[in-house]
């Protein structure tokens, strides 16, 4: 099958299984932006990037992965696999590409909003009165302009103030997590930031830094917003953040945690969703 | 876009396997890149001898055992990138964070130096939450 260069293999990873609507939402930001969307991640779709100590196995991991990437060039004209993940994505392109044959192109689904923010402009109806500071990290510039990408999207939303927060060091903020106060440290700068500029809500790009900065929702009267939650606010459209509800106290419905097992919900979500704040 | 690069190994195990002694034979072992790591100070190496320090990170990324100072920086990398830039080997071809992830790599796999983290709930609970949210349809599409 011809490639196609709209028809596009939306790989949102592993880790943003946490954040349902972040990837329903960003399905919807790219097909309104004209793309033609297929979305996978999950375990299945591993790019082995956490298995540094199995290398035989990440290197399978990383096998599967790419055979299924291309196969959907092959069978459905997929010719562009478009990432969320910094992590996937920098696997992809520098360890993942050399050791396997690729039939497909990567790029970063703020690169591909970006080149069609003018499709996307007139969609953006609502004005979102909010003064947000962006939450950055320095990692993933080698690859992508993540941070400009997504401030030049935002400035797109009109009512919308945006301040550019510190730089924090890594890609994300997993990336610090091992290393006792550096994720403190990112979290206080990203804080000290937003107050110090009176800004009302702190906009992350990455779902690992989403996933510790909500457990900071309404503190010092600063929310936390994803940037494609702001987007489609935009929009008009809603994007409840079940995650932000969980770690402010909340709890999933009881239909939904009978559906995974009590006991699966007790030993792997609840004590992820009620661990201290990073501040 | 990523234009991906043309495959040269038949695994990403033996593209690292191959990887870690060409890069190591591009590095200088100048320091650049250590001075350039945001993550030096976090990690109480302010101090430390960024030429001893990378030349250690040549010898790990060989296999060979490197010292304490080298191993507590690769084991602190968190991808801020800035060593890429910074490294004067960048034109020759030297990934210096790619050097910095084999390294890693080898000082857990190879000469042990780095006791290996695991997390085995890491894919049960991501699936854990994904059927907290996701319908029968997103499941069956999406994983």
């Amino acid at each position: 099958m011809a490639l196609g260069t709209d028809r596009i293999t939306f790989w949102f990873g592993c880790n943003m299984l946490r954040h349902a609507e972040m990837i329903r939402l960003t399905i919807m930001l790219l097909e309104r932006a004209g793309y033609d969307v297929s979305t996978v991640g999950g375990p299945a779709y591993c790019c082995g990037t956490a298995h540094d100590h199995q290398l035989h196995a990440a290197s399978n991991m990383a096998a599967r992965t790419v055979g299924r990437f291309n196969e959907a060039v092959e069978k459905d004209g997929r010719g562009t696999v478009v990432t969320w993940c910094p992590s996937c994505h920098m696997h992809m392109s520098d360890i993942m590409s050399p050791g396997n044959v690729t039939a497909f192109e990567i790029a970063h689904v703020s690169e591909l909003l970006a080149e069609r923010a003018d499709r996307l402009a007139p969609l953006l109806q609502v004005a979102v009165k909010r003064r947000v500071l962006l939450h950055r990290h320095l990692g993933f510039a080698t690859h992508v302009a993540v941070n400009e990408r997504v401030a030049g999207l935002l400035a797109r939303i009109a009512g919308l103030q945006l301040k550019q927060g510190p730089a924090h060091p890594g890609h994300m903020c997993s990336a610090l997590a091992a290393l006792p106060g550096a994720l403190t440290a990112a979290a206080r700068g990203t804080w000290d930031a937003a107050s110090a500029a009176n800004c009302d809500t702190v906009c992350t790009i990455f779902h690992s830094c989403h996933r510790e900065l909500v457990a900071l929702e309404g503190r010092d009267g600063i929310s936390v917003r994803n940037w494609v939650h702001l987007l489609a606010e935009a929009m008009g459209l809603e994007g409840s953040d079940a995650y932000l509800g969980w770690r402010s106290g909340g709890a999933p419905d009881i239909a939904a945690i009978e559906r995974v097992g009590q006991s699966r919900y007790h030993a792997l979500i609840e004590p992820e969703i009620r661990k201290p704040p990073p501040l | 876009m990523t234009r991906l690069k043309p495959a040269r190994a038949a695994t990403t195990e033996a593209f690292l396997a191959a990887a870690g002694p060409e890069l190591a034979a591009l590095c200088t072992a100048c320091g650049a890149c250590f001075a350039a790591c945001p993550m030096v100070d976090a990690v109480g190496l302010g101090a430390a001898d960024a030429r001893s320090v990378t030349d250690g990170l040549r010898r790990l990324a060989r296999g060979a055992l490197a010292p304490a100072d080298t191993l507590a920086w690769v084991k602190a990398c968190a991808k801020s990138g800035l060593c890429v830039g910074a490294c004067p080997q960048k034109d020759a071809g030297l990934d210096a964070m790619l050097l910095v992830r084999i390294a890693k790599q080898r000082a857990l796999n190879d000469t042990r130096q780095i006791p290996a983290k695991q997390d085995p709930t890491l894919f049960p609970r991501v699936k854990t939450f994904a059927r907290l949210q996701l319908t029968d349809e997103e499941l069956d599409t999406w994983l």
